[in-house]
């Protein structure tokens, strides 16, 4: 966006917050940062300050849009992130208060949902600097802890309880693997893409060794460093509510083990000692972790990540999205697949 | 110059000196991806006929392997004629429908023909995935 832009944009998103707040007045924003880009939902993190009760008051928000292009199409939906996180909110596992959802696009031109800004930092795993944030964490050991901690609270909440059961539970046995191959089987089709025999291997293979899910828990889809807000060296919300299921605990576990998560360590998820991390988890949960299942579900990941990349790049070469960081991904489409071959070894 | 490396060149000028001149993110990231995009086309390019030779090389000698090993023995009909139609169409679609069929009909196979069968399949797609890494790792 433009400067101008920028203003009018957040204008309409004061006018819209004052409105849900009619006590109030004087309302302002502060410290505006838009966050992301064009590759997921467009966020924008701000303080808003304003006058009530003849006080003077603050709250920090972060303002999560649909730009109608995310790489998942129409697997990611704002208004199931918000139905989650109100049911998460009153659990003991940390996560963002959830305000607002709105899908009418007279408001913001696309939906989108207004969340506590919770305090904390976010450092990608991924460059030189974060990978450096992680290993000083590792070495005090204070986060690690909390990491698998956080897993372990996700996976032993009653979703039922807490009214997650609309995420749909899988049907029993195989139907938890099954309804993922699906899935990401549908986001394949979705992106024209050309045929990939590779794929087909692999999609043929998962069908075959559906592992039997032995307990159904909410699964977070995407869990690792990176996805973790971070503060006073502690995970202070679970954040990216956009891959979870009902389903086997196995898949967050198989995510943390999986080489996708780690650059250059042998720390999982770049911040966790593999011995500690099976120690910690099997006791908070009391969940034996099964490497077979967990080795099944690293092949199921290599299924998705193809997904996610022919999704990307076809959404650019549809011309629903000019970003060339979608066009690029064209080429991380056969680094999967080589993955996806060594996964069934060859 | 060659095509693919007028690509190189543009590549680089996206990278050291376009890119770095844009002050606000986004467009720099733009230019950046540019030039990673211009600089995989240049390298698919340039391997493109070496890489279509290779390919259809394996191509002719999977058919060829693979007949042999139907001939041996009584077979599926449906991965007879998935075979077939590999040998007709030499492409992707008709090796994904072949490897569709021998897991369709594994049980008919047997363990010991599937993995030989599924086996040899793999060696040509192993080879295939690995002149791709060449320009897209």
């Amino acid at each position: 966006m433009s400067g101008a832009a920028d203003q009018a944009f957040e204008a309409r998103v004061l006018d819209y917050l004052a409105g849900k707040m009619p006590d109030g007045r004087d309302f302002a924003l502060a410290n505006v940062q838009r966050i992301a880009v064009g590759w997921s939902h467009e966020t924008w993190l701000f303080d808003l300050t304003w006058r009530e009760g003849g006080e003077s008051r603050s709250r920090g928000l972060c303002l999560r849009r649909d730009p109608g292009d995310t790489l998942l199409r129409h697997l990611s939906s704002l208004e199931t992130q918000f139905r989650v996180l109100r049911c998460l909110d009153d659990t003991a596992l940390p996560t963002p208060k959830a305000f607002w959802f709105e899908s009418d696009p007279a408001i913001l031109d696309k939906p989108f949902l207004v969340m506590e800004k919770v305090p904390g930092s976010c450092p990608s795993p991924w460059g030189r600097e974060g990978r450096a944030f992680y290993q000083a964490a590792a070495d005090r050991g204070v986060l690690p802890a909390s990491f698998t901690a956080s897993l372990a609270t996700l996976h032993t909440l009653d979703w039922r309880t807490a009214g997650l059961d609309f995420l749909g539970e899988p049907a029993p046995g195989t139907g938890f693997a099954r309804r993922e191959i699906a899935k990401w089987r549908e986001l394949i089709d979705l992106s024209g893409h050309a045929p990939e025999p590779i794929l087909t291997d692999l999609i043929a293979w998962l069908e075959e060794n559906a592992p039997a899910t032995e307990r159904v828990t909410l699964v977070h889809g995407a869990y690792r460093a990176g996805n973790l807000l971070i503060h006073e060296d502690r995970v202070s919300a679970v954040l990216d509510w956009e891959l979870q299921v009902l389903g086997d605990p196995m898949y967050d576990v198989a995510y943390v083990l999986s080489d996708l998560n780690r650059e250059g360590t042998e720390l999982l998820s770049n911040l966790v000692d593999r011995d500690a991390f099976y120690r910690d988890y099997e006791a908070a949960t009391g969940f034996a972790i099964d490497d077979k299942v967990c080795r099944y579900y690293n092949a199921l990941y290599a299924m998705r990540s193809v997904a996610f990349w022919m999704s990307a790049s076809g959404l650019h070469a549809e011309g629903r999205s000019q970003d060339l960081r979608l066009a690029r991904t064209a080429w991380s489409v056969p680094v999967v697949l080589e993955r996806a071959a060594k996964e069934l070894g060859y | 110059m060659t095509p693919d490396q007028l690509l190189e060149r543009i590549a680089a000028v996206l990278r050291k000196e376009i890119g770095p001149a844009v002050a606000a993110e986004y467009p720099r990231t733009q230019a950046f991806m540019a030039s990673v995009v211009l600089q995989k086309l240049a390298r698919q390019l340039a391997s493109a006929e070496a890489h279509r030779a290779a390919g259809a090389a394996d191509m002719d000698a999977l058919v060829a392997d693979l007949d042999a090993t139907l001939a041996s023995a009584a077979t599926p009909p449906g991965i007879v004629a998935a075979v077939a139609a590999l040998a007709r169409g030499r492409d992707d679609a008709a090796l994904c429908a072949l490897i569709e069929a021998l897991y369709r009909d594994r049980a008919a196979l047997g363990a010991p023909r599937f993995d030989a069968l599924l086996g040899r399949v793999r060696r040509t797609m192993r080879a295939g995935i690995d002149r791709r890494l060449e320009y897209a790792a």
